[in-house]
């Protein structure tokens, strides 16, 4: 991708996001509201190569939108006992909206104040090469410790499905 | 129009927040883990768009972003075998049948 | 010439519009599909003229691309081209959608679920578009997926049943299994080409025998499994499972042929390799002649025209292995029509007799008058009867075949067509000829039988453009010659006297079984699907299950061993630390307790237990704490 960022794209985008997370969260099916989640995942994956991040794209539909969604899914279809218990009542919370509202309108006072400094785009876009180069010299211990939160991440999770102490 | 920093910026802020409002309201376990991951969403567009228009070169922002989806990705295996667990235990998933806390 | 673009996007946009309708739209859902749809053909038909009058494929009347992806140094996008190929295959997926969607406003209005039905089938549409129209093997992929996906999603249809779900299952993994193999080419291809761009690909480089042989290979399997052709068509008979419609525009006209235009796409890779040539001549006449026989011994009528179709694909593998690239897209072309007009037909037979199976069936003719004459034409065309289409596309792969010297397959070729004459007599007479079985027998509605009419004309004429289709793809194109044409005109009497023999003439009851006993081992191979489901069954199958079920013991004798394990040793570790806990810090802590716990009592009424009261109070004072800090402007 070059160096600017195409605005129609993004827009596109943007509202596939936005539009996915009101989605989500008006659904009353939880079914239905895990594919919109995956919609989310896969519209933010094109945000990231309009960033020019192809690894964190490939990353984030391998991830978020293979795996993680997979999982919640599986996680609903286990805790659902009846096909009209993904069918939920609507909930809205006042305190939850007002909160929300109001950390919004804090975010959008503090974005409307900051200045960006942009620096110069390279010569040559970085690609996956120039990553992968970066992520194992700089990178490399926070990369080791990443793996082994994962692994303890993966032992945890197996031992606390599996029913925990007890079994 | 050209797309900066800003209008990234103004997207994860409504991201976020849509899922702070999700967390906040949910019953559902399940639901209030997906919200979070929208959160952490939100937070990885932030740090990609910075490192696209801060650090092009160096791509410190798709490092963080990435260790953050690491970190993500071990939060929600664990928060949903936790919910397999309680479900296991108590035969639900709703956080208002959880409220042991009570003083 | 932007307007190609809507093309696919117009049925892409109906799906868009009805996938989160679906279940509240009933006439709505008709009206944007089917007007979708509409103004595709439309369009189509536009695109179609203004290629004309064709020429060499490699002309382009229409070339878009918009870059998605920078991979090294190449460039990944998507694209339009419109050429001759894509123009007369535009015509045919459009036409063919058009009939079947106003036909299915007929056969599916009961359905509670019309709406979503026509979701699927705007999607497929739109897909199959995409496909025909890709510039390049990436999105022709994306798109032979994404019809993957709706293929399953109308086999299984009606999912409450058992059959159905089964056979979505069967057909999504049997097809699966052949994508692999597309896979695997498309990695091979930008390996080597670094570019996945059918200019470049197929026209622009020279391939080296040996990779061309593997890139061709792989391709032909995954069209194997698309197509359905030996030994990978086990899905398809089982997908009739399926709303008869759906059949009609997905299992016979448009998706199965899906494999056939990849390999007519990719024939000057398969031309470079040599041997990838005859393995699909191979594949595609066993194909043509076993699964032609199969059909001769099926009784449910829609499986007889799956193994048909299974057939009839197989002739046009057996045209481009012997490097014909028209006489293989036209007999597509001819046969997309007639087969979905037999399958349509196939839909109100069904309807009027209320059973699939052609024993209890019989004497329709007298009663179902327009289906009859319509339903004959496309029998007539598949037998390869002068002067309807299916005559003139046979006859070009026969030429083709004689021209290039395939004795064998040309043998083979004419032993299927007197095959097919057969089991297409058969069927014929069963159904429509012999003592009625079934009382209040009514003719379909209008919407059903208008799009039979209209195919069943297009069937009548569409054979006499043989030659003009052959100059519109840019080549050399002649009537078939009259020896030819003579002896396959032969051929498919003498199958259609046969079945008349077996079942035409009156006799009051077909008396199979002496026949059965006379070639007891071949009609037991044949009603048996050649076996190959047992197969499948026994080296496949149950050894998979077998091998999951050791994983699974492994899983939890070591692996939770391990884990077990390490839980036992940590709390032989607490244990230890709860003796120091217990004497040392208790005593402290208590103390300290005693004090928080006459603090904390009065803080208690704050706890209410709700976890998401805490979370709130969290969120509210960190949003306080950042609100104070904007306004102040730190």
């Amino acid at each position: 991708m070059s160096e600017t960022v195409s605005p129609v794209m993004f827009l596109i985008l943007a509202f596939a996001t936005i539009g996915g997370a009101v989605m989500m969260l008006s659904t009353r099916n939880v079914v239905h509201a895990a594919f919109w989640l995956l919609e989310i995942m896969v519209a933010t994956a094109g945000l990231y190569l309009l960033l020019s991040a192809e690894f964190l794209a490939l990353v984030q539909v391998l991830v978020y939108a293979g795996a993680v969604s997979v999982l919640v899914l599986f996680v609903i279809m286990l805790t659902l006992r009846r096909r009209e218990d993904a069918i939920r009542p609507y909930e809205p919370s006042w305190a939850g909206t007002i909160i929300a509202a109001l950390f919004l309108g804090a975010l959008y006072m503090a974005i409307t104040r900051f200045v960006p400094v942009i620096a110069e785009m390279p010569e040559k876009v970085p690609g996956v090469a120039d990553f992968g180069r970066e992520m194992f010299t700089t990178w490399m211990l926070p990369f080791e410790v990443a793996s082994l939160v994962l692994l303890a991440a993966l032992v945890g999770a197996v031992w606390w499905s599996k029913g925990g102490d007890g079994r | 129009m050209s797309v900066g920093p800003l209008h990234f910026m103004a997207l994860a802020a409504v991201l976020f927040s849509l899922g702070l409002y999700g967390v906040l309201s949910r019953k559902s376990t399940i639901m209030t883990l997906m919200c979070l991951e929208l959160m952490a969403n939100a937070v990885n567009i932030n740090l990609v768009a910075f490192s696209h228009y801060r650090t092009p070169a160096l791509m410190t922002g798709q490092m963080f972003a990435v260790f953050s989806m690491v970190v993500s990705a071990a939060e929600i295996g664990l928060g949903l075998a936790l919910v397999l667990a309680i479900y296991r235990l108590r035969k639900t998933v709703e956080l208002d049948a959880m409220q042991e806390l009570k003083g | 010439m932007g307007y190609v673009l809507a093309i696919p996007l117009l049925p892409a946009a109906a799906f868009a519009v009805l996938a989160p309708l679906s279940r509240r739209l009933r006439n709505g859902a008709i009206a944007v599909s089917v007007g979708a749809v509409a103004l595709s053909f439309l369009l189509s038909i536009v695109a179609f003229v203004a290629t004309l009058p064709g020429g060499h494929e490699a002309e382009a009347a229409y070339h878009a691309f918009v870059p998605f992806a920078h991979v090294g140094d190449a460039v990944l996008g998507a694209g339009l081209l419109l050429d001759p190929i894509s123009a007369s295959m535009l015509l045919v997926v459009t036409l063919v959608s058009l009939c079947v969607q106003v036909y299915s406003i007929g056969y599916m209005h009961r359905d509670e679920r019309i709406g979503w039905y026509y979701a699927v089938l705007s999607l497929f549409t739109a897909a199959m578009l995409t496909l025909v129209l890709s510039d390049n093997f990436l999105q022709l992929y994306a798109a032979w997926e994404v019809m993957g996906l709706c293929s399953y999603l109308l086999i299984g249809f009606w999912h409450e049943q058992e059959a159905p779900r089964k056979a979505s299952l069967k057909a999504f993994l049997t097809t699966r299994v052949g994508d692999i193999g597309f896979a695997i080419g498309l990695l091979v291809m930008f390996n080597t080409a670094g570019t996945f761009d059918f200019a470049t690909v197929l026209h622009g480089m020279e391939w080296a025998p040996q990779t061309a042989t593997a890139i061709a290979l792989l391709f032909l399997f995954g069209a194997m499994g698309k197509s359905a052709q030996f030994p990978l068509h086990v899905w398809l008979p089982d997908a009739m499972a399926g709303p008869t419609p759906a059949s009609a525009l997905i299992h016979a006209a448009t998706m199965v042929a899906a494999g056939v235009y990849l390999v007519a796409r990719a024939l000057p890779i398969f031309e470079a390799s040599g041997v990838a040539l005859t393995v699909t001549l191979i594949v595609g006449s066993v194909t043509a002649l076993a699964a032609g026989l199969l059909a001769s011994v099926q009784h449910d009528i829609k499986k007889v025209l799956a193994y048909s179709t299974i057939s009839q694909l197989g002739y046009m593998f057996v045209a481009l292995g012997a490097g014909g690239l028209v006489a293989g897209m036209f007999h597509l072309v001819t046969h997309a029509f007639f087969k979905s007009l037999l399958f349509l037909g196939a839909g109100v037979i069904i309807h009027a007799a209320h059973t699939q199976d052609m024993r209890e069936m019989g004497g329709l003719g007298k009663h179902l008058k327009v289906t009859t004459v319509t339903f004959t034409i496309g029998s007539l065309a598949l037998a390869g009867v002068f002067p309807f289409s299916g005559f003139w596309s046979k006859d070009e792969i026969l030429t083709v075949l004689l021209h290039e010297g395939h004795y064998v397959a040309l043998a083979i070729s004419l032993l299927a067509a007197f095959v097919t004459a057969y089991y297409v007599a058969r069927l014929w007479f069963r159904v429509f000829i012999g003592p009625q079985q079934t009382s209040d027998l009514h003719e379909a509605h209008n919407e059903m039988l208008i799009p039979m009419g209209v195919l069943a004309a297009v069937t009548v004429v569409v054979g006499f453009a043989s030659p003009a289709f052959a100059h519109f793809l840019g080549h050399e194109g002649e009537w078939p010659a009259l020896g030819m044409a003579l002896g396959s005109s032969a051929v498919a009497a003498s199958g259609l006297l046969l079945g008349w023999f077996m079942y035409g003439r009156r006799t009051k009851v077909i008396n199979t079984r002496a026949i059965k006993q006379r070639v007891d081992y071949v009609y037991g191979a044949l009603v048996n699907k050649l076996y190959l489901d047992l197969t499948y069954e026994y080296f496949i199958v149950r050894p998979y299950q077998r091998h999951a079920a050791w994983l699974g013991r492994f899983d939890s004798n070591v692996i939770d061993g391990v884990v077990n394990g390490a839980g036992r040793s940590w709390r032989a570790l607490a244990a230890v630390g709860w003796r120091f806990d217990a004497s040392v810090v208790d005593g402290a802590v208590n103390g300290l307790g005693q004090l928080v716990k006459s603090a904390g009592g009065r803080v208690r009424r704050l706890q209410v237990g709700r976890v998401q009261t805490y979370q709130g109070l969290v969120v509210g004072v960190l949003v306080a704490l950042m609100l104070w800090i904007v306004v102040k402007g730190v």
